[in-house]
Parts: structure tokens; C-alpha cells; sequence
């Protein structure tokens, strides 16, 4: 103890081989150390890794691959482990390879406007690292103080201001992958955007950390936008916010984020560490940035604020200077953390539903609440109908759990009736495999598991994630609500 | 192995606490048996987001999960599962921690890490009580010299002798220091000057300059008084200057921080109810060594479970205030002398996270005349000297203080800061890489402003 290393006592020969390569301190293969790594931002569902290995760079990744493949041992690749989908959750004996320790900054460009990073880099980090220079990262997940660009890369993660900017996969110029295999490949050529061929980069970009490892990673960067202002409206009827979403979008405003939080949501964030003050009698509020050429931006904020009178608005104002817009943004992007403050757990879920169908999907979501006697938060992009219904259990309370994982299911299936999706930014992972079926037939999943057949022919990588295959991962979550049921 | 194991068909923690022993003294969480049980409402409030993992100093270094504080309140909660045992590689990480609290600035939910950790680490000791050389050292530092005024002041005499008798010279030059381990030697290089402690010295009650505002206690601290005895007088001039009365009530000991910090909950408790004691009369405790005034502050959290104490404690916690903070609050009297230099300013873990003061001290610094601020990229990093982290985790410590000493700007003549701790330890940076700064307390600036006000008044 007292920060000096233990003695190495291992008997699995596995341990002792990735040891080789990466070097003793670099695996972790205790119970107590392992235990940590049971799950990620997702706490439904746990599972033990044979161990966690340290990688430092691209060579090391592929010897460590090709190691696990020899010894036919799964393993997942591990970011920080903020998703919110069990993705880098193991479900029981696979070995995690972390890429934290990859966090170097490789090359920077900016009159080319990219850079290149390791998978470990930070999100917010790219962004600190050149805005003083007048850049940054448009890609903003409120994880981004913690999360990794590879885990970024394999979400297709997005953030507020997706609106207008795009998902991860609209800022990737070229990605350097370790297949299944072994194999280290380049996919995208820098500094040409559109390559004849199959759309590589656009296929890895999303596939949950499925098909490859990803080791190296191009995005663009912008420019910062010449001006920016925001919004804040108070609503009593969460109707009358919903339409106000679909009025703004129709006057032609693409605003670069339009944010939505409900009553449920309000109080949690208000108990937490960033209170604003916002009324907590209010139904919803808004939050509403645009952004670019100065010029434009007084007569686009003119035009928000008329839209959100006609509509019924209790109060709206405009951030008074930089603070205040800051404090805003902390309250949101820390909104589902702050959950903690008002209930032990939280499950949060992401559909995608047409924006026109807000409130009525809104309806279902508190009738859900109701039926399954379960507080619902709600805390989205509503500006791309993103919804992120956030269920509050108690999972020390004997099936209040399973109560919460159906709730969340049923959310899903109201998303996918209306024609909408099952995620649309945290991913499929563990949590949502079975929902898959809401939205694709069995031959489009065959379709979409031959081609992960075609990298990752052994099932090692990342196995029973994303599709409700024949087989594990389908077979785990049936056996532990099951169990659940027991309690 | 657990295949998708689910949490919850773990234990029932609130059931497990009911059904254990209502009719005996102690109870038992899953692995927990000791005494002084580790509360689970705090980590309840955890819902595993991951937003403090880049605030936490030996995850950035290590990047590994049961170094970050999200890892450490897993596995506090797993052994209250049954799900680990108390051992080695449970303590390791728990040990590890540097108590900076910065995890609790950035966490979304207010999870109180650090006292977590603390009760945590109550259990640990309980659990494996330290042996060995670690066990006479922990022994002799902690409970031999720390809440020992008497032998901490010889101490200080002896360093005083040591310096002064030219025998540093000595050792300095024959290399008796290299058979040292190197931190100590570095260590070794900054001792400063040690003057006489200001407790004892002193009367128990200094009176204000002029007309008396109120009365005011303070705590001289021990580490403080003795290596920093200087920051106390500066202290005591500045608030008499601001009008305050200062107690110095005779009774009052060590904090207990560092018993606390590893581990040793009764010490801690035994010199926590000292201090109750002392300071009953007064309405108002400053402190001017963060990390002692973070303690006091959490004198309450030490006795959750003592329904006796705790309303003592309570009540005496709300009285502790850090000395900038409550000149900034009072409208301390803005000095009107210029001390013409260029300062960055350090927070300090226990006065930043743990108290939420960053605002105020910086305010003192910026309204002296003359002075100018540089910012210090990252200020509220930790700088590794963290109570005696520094002793412990000599390598943890020195990558901190290697990044801190890289931060500081080029330019600046001074580093200023409100805890001794961080003095010390930033004071051995300074050194380590052949810089310059001087390393002052934040009080110290504004006494000089003061004394030249005073001599530009009598002359
Ligand atoms: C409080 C909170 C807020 C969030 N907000 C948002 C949000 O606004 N928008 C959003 O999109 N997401 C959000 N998320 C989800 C999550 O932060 C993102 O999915 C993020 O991209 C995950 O990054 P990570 O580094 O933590 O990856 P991990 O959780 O470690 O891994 C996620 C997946 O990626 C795979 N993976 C990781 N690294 C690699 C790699 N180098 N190569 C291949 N596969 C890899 C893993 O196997 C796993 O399947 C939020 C999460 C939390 C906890
Ligand atoms: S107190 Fe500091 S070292 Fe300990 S977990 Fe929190 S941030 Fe990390
Ligand atoms: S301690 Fe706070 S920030 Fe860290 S994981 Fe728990 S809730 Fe999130």
C-alpha cells in the first residue's frame, strides 16, 4: 500500500502473455481492482472482465489483439466509460482493452482546419486546446468533460448543438483502425472528403466498438462562429413548448441548439450543483442558441422570441453576458448527473421521433410514468427530436429495476410507432439489443450481422453487443430480467 | 464468472442495517464489521456519469478506474455489497486518493467523495491495522508529534537549532542528505526558516487596533505555527488592523485532518472534541490553513454517528471560516501602499473544493495597489503535498508538483496560497527547478501593504 506497487501474483497464463506485451503494471486482474470495470455510464447491468489492459499505441493494440485471438478470449474496447448503453460493460470473462492512456494530440492543422488524436483525447480537451487560437470541436456531448473521441467515433455520438453542426460522423476525416484480425488499416485519405467506393469511415463511425479498434482519428475543426446568443423560455404547458420547438424550425431558423427540459428534470438540476433559479412550478423551459455572423443574429433571436410569445411563453429572456450563458449550459449538460440528487439510479433512454410528434409522444411517456408508478424525467435535443426520457428507480428497492428496464422498453416502442428510432445518439450496446426488433425485420438484422461477420468473423470483439443475435446477448438479458423476476 | 450480474440481487443495504444487531452496539454493512460505519446515502447519490473522472488527479495520471473517484465509490459500495472484502488491493485505491475534494467541484450530484473515503478508510484501519516500519512511522507522526503541541514546538527547536547552528551548512555540503530518500531531501531543501510559535508566546486574547469590531478565535494550527509562524503573526496583525480582537484560547490543539485523512477516526474525534471545547465562547473560529479549516468544517461529518456530539459539532463546524474569506466579507480595509510585484495565486485543494473559496482570496490579492495578477493555468489542480501525501506518495506527489511548477507563469516574483501544506510542498517545486518565486501566504501580502501604511504614516 502507500502508492507502491503490489507483488504480481497471477496464475492465468493469459495475464502473463498480455503482460509480455504491455508490460506488468499495465494489466489489472484483481477482483478488487476488476470490479470497477463491472460497467460503464449504464448501471443496469454488470458483468466481471478477466482483466484491463493498458495499450499505448497502435503496435501494442494489434500485438494484444492477436494475442486474444490466438487464446480465443473475447474483449471490448473501453473508452472512459461514460456510454450510456452498456457497450463497454463485459457480460462476464472478456478481457478490456482501455485506450485511455492513448490521449496524445498527434498533429494539428488548422489552416487545413483538423487535427489528429489518439482515441484516448478527451472531447472538451480538443476544443481548450485551440480555442484561444479561435477553433474548436463542434461535436459536444454533455459527457464531453470526460468522454473520448474513440468513444465518441464508435457512438456516433452527438450533443446540443447537433442541430445545426452535425453528429460525430459529419467531423471524421479519416480513421486508423486495428481490425479483429490484427491488421492495422487507414480508412479515409486525409484531405479528400468523398473517396469513390463503400462509405468505410461512415460504417465503423457508430458500430459500438463491433467491427474495429480504432486507433487513431482525424476530425475537422471549425472556426468559431463570429457571434452567439441564447435563449431561456419558461412554459406552464409543455404543449405549448413543443409547438413552440416545431414553429422555430418552420420559420426557417436553424438554431444551433434547442433544448428542451421538463418539471421532473427542472427539479432534479435545480437540487444539484448548477442551480439557475429557473420557477419550479414551470411545465418546461427551452433553451434555445443560435450562432455565426454577427450580423444575422439580432434579427434571428427577434424572430425566437416572437415565436415563443405566440406560443404562450411565461417568460423569456436573452443570457445577459458570457456567465450567464456558461451557467445555463452547466445546469443542462450536467442534467443527467444531477439526477443523483432527486433518485438513486436513473435509466435514461434516447429515442428519435419526428419533431411534429412531440407532444403527443410526451403524453405517452407520462402515461408510462403512471402506469409503471415511476418518476420520468425528460431532458433533450428537441431541435432533432431527440428524446431522453430519464426513468428514476431505486434499484435497492426489490423490482424497481425490472419496473424501470420495461418502462424504458415501452418508451421505445411508443418512439419506433411513430415512426421514429431506438437511439439516437447513445447506442444500441447491451441495453437496447432486444428493442432492435421494434424497428428492423429479421432479415435487416441478418443483413447488418453478416457484415460484422465479415470483420470480426471470430465474434471476439465486443460480442452479444448491438444485435439481438442467437445466442448471448439476447440470452443474458432474457436470463437477468428473469432472475429479477425472482427477486 | 458473473455473467451480466445484476446489481441488485446484492443486498439490501436499509433492510441489512435494520435486521443486524439492534439490541448490540455495533453494526455490520455486507463486509463492513467495524465501527463508525460508512454512510450509504453517498454513494446512493452516485449515479456512475464519469463527469469527475477528468477532475481527479491520479486518474489523469494512471487512468485507471478504481483511481478515479467514481471507482472508489464503487468499490466503498461493493464491500458494503459483500462483493469484495477488505484488503490490500481495496485499500490501495482508496489510500491512493489525495483527498482533494476536486471531484466534488465537478460532480453533477454533490456526492461527497471525500468523506466517503474517509469513513472508508475508518474501516480499513479497523480492518488492517497498520505493522511494520509503516505502522511506527504512521505511529510516531501522527499520533507521537502531531497532536502533541509540546513535541511538535521541539521539534521545531530542533530545526530551528539545525538551521541556525549552522549544521544544515553541514550536512548540506558532506552529503549526509544523499543517503536520504530523495524526497526527503527535497523536502530538506525548503524547511523554512522556523520562527517561534505564536501559541503560548502570544496572550489568549489580542486586542483589536482601535476601536473593537468584535472578538474573533483563531486557530493557530500546528504545523502551521510551527514552520509557519510568520503567516500566524501576519494573521493576528491583520485582523487587529481590521479591527478584531483575537482569541488564541490555550486549549486548542491539532485539527486531527491528517488522522482523519488516514484513517484514524478516534484521534481524530479525541482532538475534534478538544477543539469543540476550546473555541465554546467564541461565535467565530478563522483559520488560515485550509486544510485545518476544512476539517473543522466537517467536524460534524466525523460524529454522524455520535448522537451526542453531533449537534456540538454541528454547531461548531457553522462557526469556522477562512480567514480571506472573512476579511473579504467584513470590507477588510483596502491597504493603500503599493507593493509593486507580480503574483499568480495557487488554490489550494481544501480551500477551493472543499470550501468553495476562490473568489475572495484572489479579490484581497487584486485590490492591493500595485499588485498584478497572472493566472495560473489549471490553479485549482492539485499540487500533490496533500496533508502528508507527499510523504506517503512521494512519486504521485512529484508528477503533481512537476505539472504545478510547469504551469506557473515565467514572469511572476511571487506564488501566493492559504494553506501551509501547499507552501511547503510548492516551495520544494520552486527549488527542485531552480526557479525563483517566493512562495507567500495570502495574509502575508496584506500585512506588508498594512505595515507600509503604517510606516508611511509615522514618517
Ligand atoms: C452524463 C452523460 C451525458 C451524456 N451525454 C451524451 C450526449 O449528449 N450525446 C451523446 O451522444 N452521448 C452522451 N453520453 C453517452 C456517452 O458519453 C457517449 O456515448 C460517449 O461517446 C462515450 O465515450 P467513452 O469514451 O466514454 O466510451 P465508452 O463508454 O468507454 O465506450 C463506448 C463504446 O465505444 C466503444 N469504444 C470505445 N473506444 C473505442 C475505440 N477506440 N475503438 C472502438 N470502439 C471503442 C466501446 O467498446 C463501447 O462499445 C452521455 C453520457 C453521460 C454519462
Ligand atoms: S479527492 Fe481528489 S484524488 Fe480523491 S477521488 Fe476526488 S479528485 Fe480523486
Ligand atoms: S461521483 Fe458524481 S460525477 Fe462521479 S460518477 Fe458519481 S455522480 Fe458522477
Amino acid at each position: 500500500m502507500f502508492g507502491r506497487k503490489r507483488k504480481i501474483k497471477t496464475s492465468d497464463p493469459l495475464v502473463r502473455k498480455l503482460m509480455d506485451i504491455v508490460g506488468e503494471s499495465e494489466v489489472l486482474f484483481e477482483k478488487e481492482d476488476l470490479v470497477a470495470y463491472e460497467c460503464d455510464g449504464y448501471t443496469m447491468y454488470k458483468g466481471m472482465p478477466r482483466a484491463v489492459v493498458f495499450v499505448h499505441d497502435t503496435q501494442e493494440v494489434s500485438d494484444v489483439v492477436k494475442c486474444l485471438n490466438e487464446a480465443e478470449v473475447p474483449y471490448i474496447a473501453r473508452g472512459a466509460g461514460t456510454g450510456l448503453s452498456g457497450g463497454a460493460t463485459p457480460l462476464g470473462g472478456e478481457v478490456i482493452i482501455s485506450l485511455v492512456r492513448m490521449k496524445r494530440m498527434l498533429h494539428l492543422d488548422l489552416e487545413n482546419r483538423k487535427a489528429v488524436v489518439e482515441p484516448g483525447y478527451i472531447n472538451l480537451k480538443l476544443t481548450q486546446s485551440i480555442s484561444d487560437k479561435g477553433y474548436y470541436y463542434a461535436p459536444d456531448p454533455s459527457s464531453q468533460y470526460a468522454c473520448t473521441i474513440g468513444g465518441n467515433v464508435a457512438e456516433n455520438s452527438g450533443g446540443a448543438h447537433c442541430l445545426k453542426y452535425g453528429v460525430t460522423t459529419n467531423h471524421i476525416l479519416g480513421l486508423e483502425v486495428v481490425l479483429p484480425s490484427g491488421e492495422i488499416v487507414d480508412i479515409g485519405v486525409e484531405g479528400v472528403p468523398d473517396l469513390p467506393g463503400y462509405d468505410l469511415l461512415g460504417l465503423l463511425t457508430g458500430s459500438e466498438g463491433t467491427l474495429g479498434i480504432v486507433t487513431k482519428v482525424t476530425v475537422k475543426v471549425l472556426k468559431n462562429p463570429e457571434g452567439k446568443k441564447t435563449v431561456l423560455a419558461y412554459y406552464d404547458d409543455i404543449d405549448d413548448a413543443s409547438q413552440a420547438v416545431s414553429d422555430i424550425i418552420a420559420a426557417g431558423i436553424i438554431p444551433a441548439a434547442l433544448e428542451m427540459m421538463d418539471q421532473v428534470a427542472i427539479e432534479g438540476v435545480e437540487s444539484a450543483a448548477y442551480p439557475v433559479g429557473h420557477p419550479r412550478d414551470i411545465a418546461a423551459f427551452l433553451l434555445i442558441e443560435v450562432d455565426g455572423i454577427e450580423a444575422g443574429i439580432d434579427d434571428q433571436i427577434e424572430e425566437i422570441l416572437t415565436v415563443c410569445k405566440q406560443n404562450n411563453v411565461r417568460e423569456v429572456k436573452v443570457a445577459k453576458d458570457e456567465a450567464e450563458r456558461a451557467l445555463w449550459w452547466a445546469n443542462r449538460k450536467m442534467g443527467f448527473g444531477a439526477m443523483g440528487a432527486i433518485s438513486p439510479d436513473y435509466l435514461v433512454q434516447d429515442g428519435v421521433i419526428p419533431r411534429t410528434r412531440l407532444p403527443e409522444v410526451l403524453a405517452e411517456i407520462r402515461e408510462i410514468s403512471r402506469k409503471y408508478n415511476l418518476r420520468i424525467a425528460n431532458i433533450f435535443h428537441a431541435g432533432d427530436g431527440n428524446l431522453h426520457p430519464l426513468i428514476l428507480y431505486d434499484a435497492s428497492v426489490p423490482g424497481e429495476s425490472e419496473r424501470a428496464s420495461k418502462a424504458g422498453s415501452e418508451c421505445l416502442k411508443v418512439c419506433a410507432d411513430v415512426g421514429g428510432s431506438i437511439t439516437g445518439e447513445h447506442g444500441v450496446g447491451i441495453e437496447k439489443s432486444a428493442e432492435m426488433r421494434f424497428i428492423f425485420t429479421d432479415e435487416e438484422l441478418e443483413a447488418q450481422t453478416n457484415i460484422r461477420e465479415v470483420f470480426n468473423p471470430q465474434d471476439l470483439l465486443n460480442p452479444g453487443k448491438l444485435f439481438p443475435q442467437p445466442g448471448r446477448c439476447v440470452e443474458v438479458k432474457r436470463a437477468n430480467q428473469d432472475e429479477v423476476q425472482l427477486v | 464468472m458473473n455473467v451480466g450480474e445484476k446489481e441488485r440481487e446484492t443486498v439490501n443495504l436499509v433492510s441489512m442495517l435494520e435486521n443486524k444487531g439492534p439490541a448490540c452496539e455495533t453494526k455490520t454493512l455486507g463486509n463492513y464489521l467495524w465501527d463508525d460505519l460508512p454512510d450509504p446515502d453517498k454513494w446512493a447519490d452516485c449515479v456512475h456519469c464519469g463527469m469527475c473522472l477528468e477532475a481527479c488527479p491520479t486518474y489523469q495520471e494512471t487512468g485507471e478506474e478504481q483511481h478515479s473517484p467514481r471507482g472508489r465509490v464503487y468499490l466503498i459500495k461493493a464491500v458494503a455489497e459483500g462483493k469484495i472484502d477488505i484488503n490490500e488491493a481495496f485499500a490501495k485505491p482508496v489510500f491512493d486518493c489525495l483527498d482533494c475534494r476536486a471531484c466534488e467541484t465537478a460532480c453533477p450530484a454533490d456526492v461527497q467523495v471525500g468523506g466517503l473515503i474517509e469513513e472508508a478508510r475508518g474501516q480499513i484501519r479497523q480492518a488492517m491495522p497498520l505493522t511494520g516500519v509503516k505502522g511506527v512511522v504512521s505511529k510516531t507522526v501522527l499520533n507521537g508529534i502531531f497532536p502533541n503541541k509540546k513535541r511538535l514546538d521541539r521539534l521545531g527547536g530542533f530545526m530551528r537549532f539545525y538551521q541556525k547552528s549552522g549544521l544544515q551548512k553541514v550536512a548540506r555540503k558532506t552529503g549526509v542528505l544523499n543517503v536520504m530518500p530523495s524526497h526527503m531531501k527535497e523536502m530538506e531543501a525548503i524547511l523554512p526558516e522556523v520562527g517561534k510559535p505564536v501559541l503560548g508566546r502570544y496572550p489568549e486574547e489580542v486586542p483589536a487596533e482601535g476601536e473593537s469590531k468584535g472578538k474573533v478565535g483563531m486557530l493557530t494550527g500546528c504545523v502551521m505555527d510551527v514552520m509557519f509562524s510568520d503567516v500566524n503573526e501576519a494573521t493576528i496583525r491583520v485582523l487587529n488592523h481590521n479591527g478584531y480582537d483575537v482569541g488564541l484560547p490555550k486549549q486548542q490543539g491539532c485539527c486531527g485532518a491528517l488522522h482523519i485523512h488516514a484513517g484514524d477516526r478516534e484521534t481524530g474525534k479525541e482532538l475534534a472534541k478538544k477543539n469543540i471545547e476550546a473555541f465554546k465562547d467564541y461565535d467565530k473560529v478563522l483559520v488560515n490553513a485550509a486544510g485545518c479549516g476544512c476539517a473543522l468544517q466537517e467536524y460534524d461529518e466525523l460524529f454522524r454517528n455520535d448522537p451526542e456530539m453531533l449537534p456540538l459539532a454541528e454547531e461548531f463546524s457553522a462557526k469556522v471560516e477562512d480567514v480571506s474569506k472573512f476579511l473579504y466579507d467584513n470590507d477588510f480595509k483596502r491597504p493603500e501602499s503599493e507593493i509593486n510585484t507580480k503574483i499568480t495565486y495557487h488554490d489550494a485543494c481544501h480551500l477551493a473544493h472543499g470550501q468553495g473559496v476562490r473568489f475572495e482570496p484572489r479579490q484581497l490579492l487584486k485590490e492591493i495597489p500595485g499588485v498584478e495578477m497572472v493566472d495560473l493555468p489549471d490553479a485549482d489542480r492539485c499540487c500533490g503535498s496533500a496533508g502528508i501525501y507527499n510523504l506517503t506518495h512521494p512519486e504521485m506527489a512529484g508528477k503533481l508538483l512537476d505539472r504545478k511548477i510547469d504551469d506557473i507563469p515565467e514572469n511572476v516574483e511571487m506564488i501566493s496560497m492559504g494553506n501551509p501544506g501547499c507552501m511547503l510542498q510548492i516551495a520544494m517545486g520552486v527549488e527542485k527547478h531552480g526557479r525563483s518565486e517566493k512562495v507567500v501566504h495570502t495574509v502575508q501580502l496584506l500585512d506588508w501593504a498594512y505595515e507600509k501604511d503604517k510606516q508611511q504614516v509615522k514618517s
